[in-house]
């Protein structure tokens, strides 16, 4: 399983080993769980090389906070929240037993997980979104924070930039992290940027912007702690470029004929699973033997959730609500409280 | 009971609401020392300080991502637009956002936030386009426009409370042009309700905003040559109760519709359409709509009050409809 990588930064060399084994495994659930998805929908978008991103960002947040996942590889931020792994499948197929049944294309949930569902195909308008959940947690006092990810091409849009000033005008608690993979579809960020440095945004914005590797999920988890802890004292928002790599295509069918297969293949061997691997047996924290094991968990689990989707109907006509396009007026208002209900236990 | 102005009235709503519910905020510009532009939140800053009435940067799709965010975690946030010529700079949240979570979450989640702004041929000489039909388009989302100082009050407290989207249009004409005695029981109206300004015999006339007021005048000059008219307040544009004009029109057999928005497209379309088909056996006459030519505002005066639609094409539009 494991591979050779380069060295690791060292960064986040404090983390508890119980946290960096957690972050492993999280990484491991997010490719399984997204590839499962993307081999059973050819229109779903492959995660696959940016887990340490996603990982990184989403682990070990207070049950109280709100998370504001990216579109590629949300939901490891709903499985971390309780989410039904095989009602997550479903909603990716648009069978009825997926959260949203059958309404969205996939990336919602109940609102006690605390999650920004995804409702719209458009990029941005979730940060400014999730900039408000952040916004709510100022207001009423409390030290809950929100941590908000999105692509590196959603950086060129105008609501990022309205909503990092928003933010920091107002020192709301979030941590803004770009998972950044190079692609705006098929478009290479060097077309599309005129900087190198997406955290070089931040100050323009008068927050800290970081640049991390994205493939280093130690790493980004470390900054992202760091930044969460700042935010939850009051401090205000940081904005976290972490760098990796799409592996996949924009959608799991994409033949991407517009990028170079040698600098594929180099991205593959600084996958950031076999690097956490690596360090983790080098340290002694993990054996190979336990690797294994929580491979086979984790693959049984979706295997599991897989086999559930499958044999579930499709979402039904009868079931379109068109009288539930409008809460009820007599009834309480629901909102996103961030309560676990069953936890997958990283 | 007090004597208050349509802006009065407004700002009653919103200290109502504001004194009794903490979840209720407002964020906006030139809200707070400047009083609101025109007077739109005239003495809340005093009352409620800036931690409620919250000054913004000009970023309204931030402002509005921000409502519906901190709506998700339990607030009652209004946003004010300060012209509704700044709606397109926030149309992704409104339409995508605010109007989809609900249905998209499976009800989930509520998106309790209002959306405010001016619209109108203002003082200003400038701002005053009249989008309203976009939003009345949208599923998800409701849509008021309040002609009168009580239904702004109380309209303004029904959009707060309710858990859903509402776009609440605000006409600059009326701001200071009209007033009356507002009772300020705390009773809610509700939303979704047209409301019978004038009963008639003859003709019925659907009206939005200002127009309702011209609408009155018309009906005022035509009764001196025995033309009876019922003017019906819209009030609602989304929902739109087309069971009280449906109801009004089928007792009259004569139905125009008025806004100040452009006609093609207008929310008067879509009235038309919907009395043709549930009424079309009940109408003596076509229907008629009143509303803007199909060219931009124009700016200079003479340009503008030829454009803007005014009394003398509803006593057109009347007389045509009583013709056939």
């Amino acid at each position: 399983m494991s591979r050779p990588n380069g060295p690791g930064t060292g960064e986040g060399a404090d983390l508890d080993p119980s946290v960096r084994i957690g972050l492993l495994k999280a990484m491991m659930l997010s490719r399984t769980l997204e590839r499962a998805c993307c081999e059973l929908n050819p229109r779903w978008f492959p995660a696959e090389g940016e887990e340490g991103v996603i990982a990184g960002a989403f682990f070990g947040l207070r049950d109280d906070d709100t998370m504001a996942p990216h579109y590629r590889g949300p939901f490891l931020a709903y499985a971390i929240r309780g989410a039904d792994l095989s009602r997550l499948v479903g909603q990716a197929l648009g069978k009825a037993n997926g959260y949203a049944r059958g309404r969205a294309l996939g990336f919602t949930g109940p609102a006690a997980m605390g999650i920004v569902p995804w409702v719209a195909g458009d990029l941005g308008t979730t940060i400014g979104v999730a900039t408000g959940c952040a916004l709510g947690f100022s207001y009423e006092g409390s030290d809950r924070v929100t941590v908000c990810s999105f692509g590196d091409g959603t950086t060129n849009r105008g609501d990022f930039h309205e909503a990092l000033n928003l933010a920091s005008v107002w020192k709301l608690p979030i941590v803004y992290v770009c998972q950044h993979n190079q692609y705006s579809i098929s478009l290479h960020a060097s077309e599309v940027l005129p900087i190198e440095q997406i955290s070089i945004r931040a100050s323009g914005y008068g927050m800290p912007g970081l640049t991390v590797d994205g493939n280093d999920v130690f790493a980004v988890h470390s900054a992202v702690r760091d930044a969460v802890a700042r935010a939850r004292n009051g401090d205000g928002p940081t904005l976290i470029e972490a760098r990796s790599y799409r592996l996949g295509g924009h959608w799991a069918s994409d033949p991407g004929g517009y990028r170079l297969p040698e600098v594929q293949d180099a991205w593959r061997d600084k996958d950031p699973i076999p690097r956490a691997v690596s360090e983790l047996v080098t340290t002694g924290d993990l054996t190979q033997h336990d690797v294994d094991s929580m491979w086979d968990e984790v693959r049984q689990a979706v295997d599991a959730a897989v086999t559930v989707a499958k044999a579930c109907p499709d979402a039904r006509v009868e079931d379109i609500g068109a009288n539930e396009v409008f809460a009820d007026v007599s009834e309480g208002m629901s909102a996103l409280r961030g309560e676990r209900s069953e936890p997958w236990r990283a | 009971m007090a004597r208050l102005s349509f802006a009065e009235a407004l700002v009653e709503g919103m200290r109502h609401e504001l004194r009794t519910d903490e979840r209720v905020f407002l964020m906006g510009q030139d809200i707070g020392k400047m009083g609101g532009v025109m007077g739109g939140s005239r003495g809340l800053i005093e009352e409620f300080g800036p931690r409620r009435i919250r000054e913004t940067p000009i970023s309204e799709s931030a402002m509005v991502g921000a409502a519906i965010g901190s709506a998700m975690v339990g607030k009652r946030p209004i946003v004010e637009i300060s012209f509704g010529e700044f709606l397109p700079t926030c149309m992704s949240q409104i339409v995508l956002q605010a109007a989809n979570l609900h249905y998209m979450t499976a009800g989930a989640i509520d998106v309790s936030i209002v959306v405010r702004t001016r619209i109108g041929d203002g003082p200003y000489r400038g701002h005053p386009q009249c989008y309203e039909s976009w939003f009345a388009h949208v599923p998800g989302l409701k849509v008021v426009m309040p002609s009168t100082p009580t239904d702004a009050r109380n309209l303004m407290i029904a959009a707060i409370r309710d858990p859903n989207p509402v776009i609440f249009f605000e006409h600059m004409w009326l701001y200071h042009g009209v007033r009356e005695e507002v009772d300020n029981s705390p009773t809610a109206a509700s939303l979704g309700k047209a409301a019978i300004r004038r009963v008639g015999r003859h003709v019925t006339v659907v009206a939005t905003g200002w127009m309702v007021h011209k609408a009155l005048e018309a009906a005022e000059t035509l009764a001196v040559e025995g033309i009876d008219v019922e003017v019906v307040d819209l009030v609602s544009l989304a929902p739109l109760d087309i069971d009280t004009i449906a109801s009004s029109v089928r007792r009259t057999s004569r139905i125009v519709v008025a806004h100040e928005a452009w006609k093609v497209g207008g929310i008067g379309a879509e009235i038309t359409a919907a009395i043709t088909e549930a009424c079309f056996f009940d109408l003596e006459a076509p229907p008629v709509r009143v509303g803007a030519p199909h060219h931009p505002l124009p700016m200079a005066k003479p340009l503008r009050d030829a454009f803007v639609p005014d009394v003398n094409d509803l006593l057109r539009a009347i007389r045509q409809a009583m013709a056939t």
